[in-house]
């Protein structure tokens, strides 16, 4: 199933494995990632939903979870911001299966983004930035769009968390105030451009934009806590997630923790994500290394700096360090212990965040 | 006794200016960023921030470098989400005053930061909107922070990214936005305008810069008024603030620490 499309897929990144996915995704592609899943799946029930393994247990590892529901010319929805939180265990796992023409969904897109595009692996992408803010841009990205490799739809933050509610409400479209007046704003006479049309609100009478839904195939997710059944725990900001995972066909995470069932179970009001959207559940501490996860590390500001001075130096450069960071490992903790053999960075980055986070420090007190 | 205040510091104090107390006001990272803190240490205690990846309301600890750094968020109200910010609050129209930087800035306080065209006539891709977009649609005062640089003040951007006065008067509400007054701080002066004016007006100089200064880095001219103010000098009391609590390492100021930015 996985040889059926190869990175040639067309660059509007609609031929699909059942050739009817266009950038707003369908039922038809949420039933081919669970057919995925089914077909490769040893121990699949006749009840399964969401793509899912088993709805008990969706704990697998970061290449089975990539090798189900990552397929080439999957509409990949982006998890994470900048510096925090970022898939990057799933990342690297893609970049070691090479698994093409991908069409990248996201608010801001940002270290893992730029990995798979230096990877060859990105047609499109349909974001609202892309960059590392005081780190600099995404070089490998902006080297690419810049060539024309990747057809790029620009749209705001709020305009891209919208799309993905308008997805996972199951609405069609949706308006927005933002992009009106500007240069992505759509011709005014309704004539859709990409994602977006000019309309009126009827009642008012005032110009509005409407935005078509996304729904990316497969959201890609690093996580606190999770139980084996898939129900998500996120502490501090979720940026766009939330609403971009319950509008994907289905959603791999990986988190710092694996807990019991109970414990979610005694306080379900602290689910962010319901096992409904979850399809594979990846246990992988320090898996959005060298980026943060709130209360449990800082971000590790040398190993961004150093991605992004050899992202910076040119394309061959950042293959050649995915070639020897990424490609020459097995997995993740691999990459763990190549860039931090003795553990002392990581320790580090967590001994900052207790810092950091300690609710009795103020201002002064960190001087 | 404190050095003086250089421009790109005075920059940082010119923009907490325009910060009143009990306002709720949307930053990023960066100089807005403590402009936005030392207006809270100084004249206006009570003022709100809120930080598009969906904190609200934080205490801020030295120096974040990022809108989901965890230094921003210390304490806050809520920890929440993108769409409960840039949604929520910026659209829903809570927010008094925006923060933004860009790439260009145009005479109509139209904004650019997704692409511009370089020397050799080929497009020069940037990072695209972010909040940008959203904040220049949606809050009433906004106040761009620039580096004084010619390439930067083109007389129309190469791309709007996001809207200042658009074409001009009038042109925000034929596009169904609201009226929007725009302050852009620079390391020579402050440019001001609304949507009446249509376009950017010189209203103040920083101390040791000419009229001639300025318009020597700008590819459109601003109106002028006769008497132009100068940018005066913080309390000593405001700077020992930026540059020993807010900043401690300089991060924000690489010139002065004599480090190179990173990146």
């Amino acid at each position: 199933m996985r040889d059926v499309l190869d990175g040639t897929t067309r660059l509007d990144g609609t031929a699909r494995l059942d050739g009817t996915r266009g950038a707003g995704g369908t039922a038809a592609s949420f039933a081919a990632a669970a057919a995925a899943a089914a077909a490769s799946a040893a121990s699949s029930g006749a009840d399964e939903k969401c793509g899912s393994a088993s709805n008990d247990d969706k704990v697998m590892s970061a290449a089975e979870a990539v090798r189900r529901f990552v397929l080439p010319g999957s509409i990949v929805g982006m998890g994470g911001q900048n510096i925090n939180r970022c898939p990057m265990a799933l990342v690297h796992e893609i970049v070691r299966q090479g698994v093409g023409g991908l069409v990248l969904m996201g608010c801001n897109l940002s270290l893992p983004a730029d990995m798979l595009v230096a990877a060859g692996l990105v047609v499109r992408t349909e974001q609202g930035s892309g960059n590392l803010e005081r780190y600099g841009t995404l070089f490998a990205w902006r080297r690419a769009v810049e060539r024309g490799e990747i057809v790029v739809e620009d749209h705001s933050h709020l305009t891209m968390v919208t799309r993905f509610l308008a997805g996972s409400l199951g609405l069609p479209f949706i308006p927005t105030l933002s992009l009106l007046g500007s240069d992505m704003a759509p011709p005014a006479d309704g004539t859709p451009r990409g994602s977006m049309a000019a309309a009126v609100d009827p009642w008012a009478g005032q110009p509005v934009v409407l935005l078509r839904k996304a729904r990316p195939d497969v959201s890609l997710l690093h996580v606190h806590a999770a139980d084996a059944r898939g129900n998500v725990i996120i502490e501090g900001v979720t940026s766009h997630e939330i609403e971009m995972a319950k509008a994907s066909a289905v959603t791999i995470v990986t988190c710092e923790e694996l807990v019991e069932d109970h414990e979610v179970s005694r306080r379900p009001e602290q689910v962010s994500l319901p096992s409904a959207y979850v399809g594979a559940v990846v246990v992988q501490p320090f898996g959005a290394f060298p980026t943060s996860v709130y209360r449990r590390y800082d971000f590790s500001e040398d190993d961004i700096v150093e991605y992004q001075s050899v992202a910076r130096a040119g394309d061959a450069d950042v293959r050649r360090w995915l070639d020897e960071h990424v490609r020459a490992v097995a997995d993740f903790d691999g990459f763990l212990a190549r860039r931090d053999p003795a553990g002392t960075v990581r320790a580090e980055l967590v001994s900052t965040m207790e810092t950091i986070t300690m609710e009795t420090i103020t201002m002064e007190t960190m001087l | 006794m404190s050095e003086p205040a250089t421009n790109r510091e005075l920059l940082v104090f010119e923009a907490a200016r325009r910060v009143h107390d009990g306002e709720c006001v949307i930053v990023g990272t960066g100089l807005p960023l403590l402009a936005a803190l030392v207006a809270q240490r100084t004249h206006a205690p009570r003022v709100q921030l809120i930080i598009e990846s969906g904190v609200v309301f934080p205490t801020v600890l030295p120096t974040p470098m990022s809108v989901v750094d965890p230094r921003l968020m210390h304490a806050p109200s809520r920890l929440g989400s993108l769409l409960e910010v840039l949604g929520g609050f910026v659209q829903r129209g809570l927010v008094d005053v925006g923060f933004l930087g860009g790439a260009q800035v145009d005479e109509r306080a139209n904004i650019n930061s997704t692409w511009v065209e370089g020397d050799d006539g080929k497009r020069r891709r940037l990072p695209g909107s972010g909040g940008a977009n959203d904040i220049a649609s949606s809050c009433r005062r906004l106040v761009v922070l620039m580096s004084h640089e010619r390439r930067r003040f083109p007389a129309r951007c190469d791309f709007v990214t996001s809207p200042g006065f658009l074409s001009g008067p009038g042109a925000r509400r034929a596009a169904g936005l609201p009226p929007m007054s725009v302050t852009v701080l620079t390391d020579l002066c402050v440019l001001e305008g609304d949507d009446d004016e249509g376009r950017l007006r010189l209203a103040a100089l920083m101390p040791g810069v000419s009229v001639d200064d300025v318009l020597d880095r700008m590819q459109f001219v601003p109106v002028v008024p006769e008497d132009v103010a100068v940018v005066s000098q913080p309390p000593a009391s405001q700077l020992d603030l930026l540059r020993e609590v807010l900043d401690p390492d300089r991060r924000y100021f690489p010139e002065a620490a004599g480090m190179t930015e990173k990146a």
